[in-house]
């Protein structure tokens, strides 16, 4: 059984107060769409006042002024929720920051159905496609405090437009700050192994690896080993890592918490195609659907993305491989 | 304020023309872009690259210059034909809009050309970067300003307006929108296609100051210009109005010439019209 320690702390407020400690150091600048008090990005705001720009209730003129001010070369970070940075004010980012490639950084709160009671307006869940569709764009999903911080110094670290997707609720503390000091822990196009095993992989971000983690302790009681990968890097993913890992396992079920289409599973799917590399593969997400309104767990189970169809699947995957 | 001299305000205009011409020459040359509101802007244009904005062509990343944003950038051809003359590239060039692995390209672009300072062209976009541009000349507490051109039409984009506040809220008197008021936009007469009179009305009651002015009557630009650049605690709107195709009597006022290049017998026309004693 893996025990992991409940956090108080969601991920956008683990960022947002890296931001407001960095801001001392770092002459970027903050650009808000009036939910700083959800994203938290008033505590930087309320350190630095003049570097902290709420535009108001306009996510498309707010993300253009931010690629305005980034192309004197000052950074700039947008904050908002990601179903209204990641489509509103898609072109902004598409033509006006990625093609110029511009130091922006997307604090994207309520990815995925995280804003699960909030419903499907303001539910993130086709992001990480836009996102990662766009050239120059590099994307992150931290699932816990400690890597959510260093999430940020990641992408203020790495030149060119970052995105961070970030979470509603507070799950659990799976890294510590100490773990992650060293760079090879956290890093463009890293991944890291949660859990070692030779039966299956499963590799998930965000909130739905603490569903994979638990997939995998079902497993475990029937004498299976799962392997559980973190994707924290999702653009670029760490081809590399899964090849490794699947040299063990010969099997890969992703599970994420987007549209299945276009997320993460398609791109890993059609990498391993690319490679001829024989493997038992399958990956869930919402399958053509809208979700709903309702509690986290049930919207999470309701949608296919629970521990227990992770581990029902997985089982499925391993039983092809005989 | 000075005033500039008659002869001054006569060499603009003779400026005037000749970007007239390459406008017309360069879009004859591509066999494509934007004429019409090329050609009603070029009095502004020049006004602004020749008389009014700090600017170094040898330096043209000088971090004191003033910026200027094409938000209807679709009228590239204009700046480019600015910016050319102003020495930021050689006039040959202009040869090569919209070809293959020019740095003219359709719509501007930052970083390929000197004196391009955003990517612009989708329209409403480029006015929100000259607010961020703005913001960022406070944040340094530097006194280079922010010009702004848009398009009438353009201003039927919601983020026109988003920037409009946000300008008015930040009180960003260094930042001057000029609105190049041709009266017509791709469909037709603006009038017909998104009525949007009163512009002044609309800009004074987000909270800006408005000037109305003739947008050909070069001492009349120049005076504005300088007016806008001189107002204090908040940003200033120049609604200039213009005549689409300026300067070439059969593109005048015409919605066709929005988007479309003159064929051979039309760009000698255009070229006799637009010749004075030297080009």
């Amino acid at each position: 059984m893996t025990t992991l320690k409940k956090t108080e702390i969601p991920t956008r407020k683990a960022f947002s107060m890296r931001m407001a400690e960095r801001g001392a150091e770092s002459e970027f600048a903050v650009f808000e769409s009036d939910i700083g008090y959800s994203t938290y990005s008033y505590l930087f705001g309320d350190k630095f006042p003049e570097r902290y720009f709420n535009f108001g209730i306009a996510e498309a003129s707010t993300m253009a002024a931010a690629a305005g001010m980034a192309s004197t070369g000052r950074t700039t970070i947008v904050s908002g929720y990601g179903v209204f940075l990641t489509m509103r004010a898609v072109e902004m980012v598409r033509s006006f920051v990625c093609y110029p490639n511009l130091n922006v950084k997307i604090l994207s709160s309520h990815g995925g159905i995280t804003a699960a009671i909030d419903g499907v307006t303001h539910q993130a869940t086709e992001d990480i496609a836009f996102m990662t569709t766009l050239p120059n764009m590099k994307v992150l999903c931290p699932c816990d405090p400690a890597s959510a911080k260093k999430a940020f110094d990641l992408a203020l670290a790495t030149p060119g437009p970052v995105f961070v997707r970030l979470m509603r609720d507070p799950l659990f503390d799976l890294y510590s700050e100490d773990d992650l000091k060293i760079p090879a822990k956290f890093r463009m196009g890293g991944s890291n192994v949660i859990k070692e095993g030779t039966d299956i992989t499963i590799a998930s971000y965000g909130d739905i690896l603490f569903q994979a983690i638990e997939a995998a302790d079902i497993l475990a009681k029937e004498g299976l080993t799962a392997e559980v990968l973190d994707l924290y890097s999702l653009k670029p993913l760490d081809f590399d890592g899964i090849t490794a890992s699947l040299k063990k396992t010969a099997a890969l079920l992703v599970a994420e918490n987007h549209q299945a289409r276009n997320g993460a599973g398609t791109a890993i799917g059609d990498y391993l195609a690319r490679l001829g590399m024989p493997a038992i593969f399958d990956h869930l997400g919402l399958d053509d659907t809208f979700a709903e309104s309702g509690d986290y767990q049930g919207v999470v189970d309701t949608y296919g993305l629970g521990a227990k169809n992770i581990a029902e699947t997985a089982r499925r995957l391993i039983l092809r491989k005989s | 304020m000075e005033t500039p001299t008659p002869e001054r305000t006569k060499a603009l205009q003779e400026i005037a023309r000749k970007m007239r011409f390459h406008i017309v020459d360069m879009v004859y040359k591509a066999q494509s872009g934007h004429c019409g509101g090329s050609l009603s802007a070029a009095d502004i244009v020049t006004a602004l690259y020749f008389e009014i904005m700090n600017i170094d062509p040898s330096n043209p990343k000088w971090p004191l210059r003033d910026r200027f944003v094409l938000s209807k950038g679709h009228a590239c051809p204009v700046q480019y034909a600015a910016l050319a003359m102003r020495g930021f590239f050689p006039v040959e060039e202009l040869g090569t809009l919209r070809k293959l692995h020019s740095r003219l390209q359709g719509h501007p672009v930052a970083g390929k050309l000197p004196g391009i300072e955003v990517t612009s062209g989708s329209l409403g976009v480029g006015f929100c970067e000259a607010v961020g541009l703005a913001l960022e000349a406070r944040l340094e507490k530097s006194s280079w300003h922010v010009w702004a051109l848009l398009g009438d039409g353009e201003l039927n984009e919601g983020a026109i307006w988003e920037a409009a506040q946000a300008a008015s809220k930040f009180s960003l008197d260094n930042l001057t929108a000029i609105v190049d008021r041709n009266r017509l936009q791709n469909d037709g007469f603006c009038d017909d296609v998104m009525p949007m009179d009163s512009i002044s009305d609309k800009f004074r009651a987000f909270g800006w100051e408005t000037l109305e002015i003739d947008g050909h009557d070069m001492a009349q630009i120049l005076e504005a210009l300088k007016k806008a650049k001189a107002m204090q605690g908040k940003p200033c709107c120049i609604i200039a109005k213009t005549i689409k195709g300026k300067g070439v009597s059969f593109m005048e006022n015409k919605r066709d010439w929005h988007g479309k290049p003159p064929n051979d017998e039309q760009y000698s026309q255009a070229v006799r019209e637009l010749q004075g004693e030297t080009l």
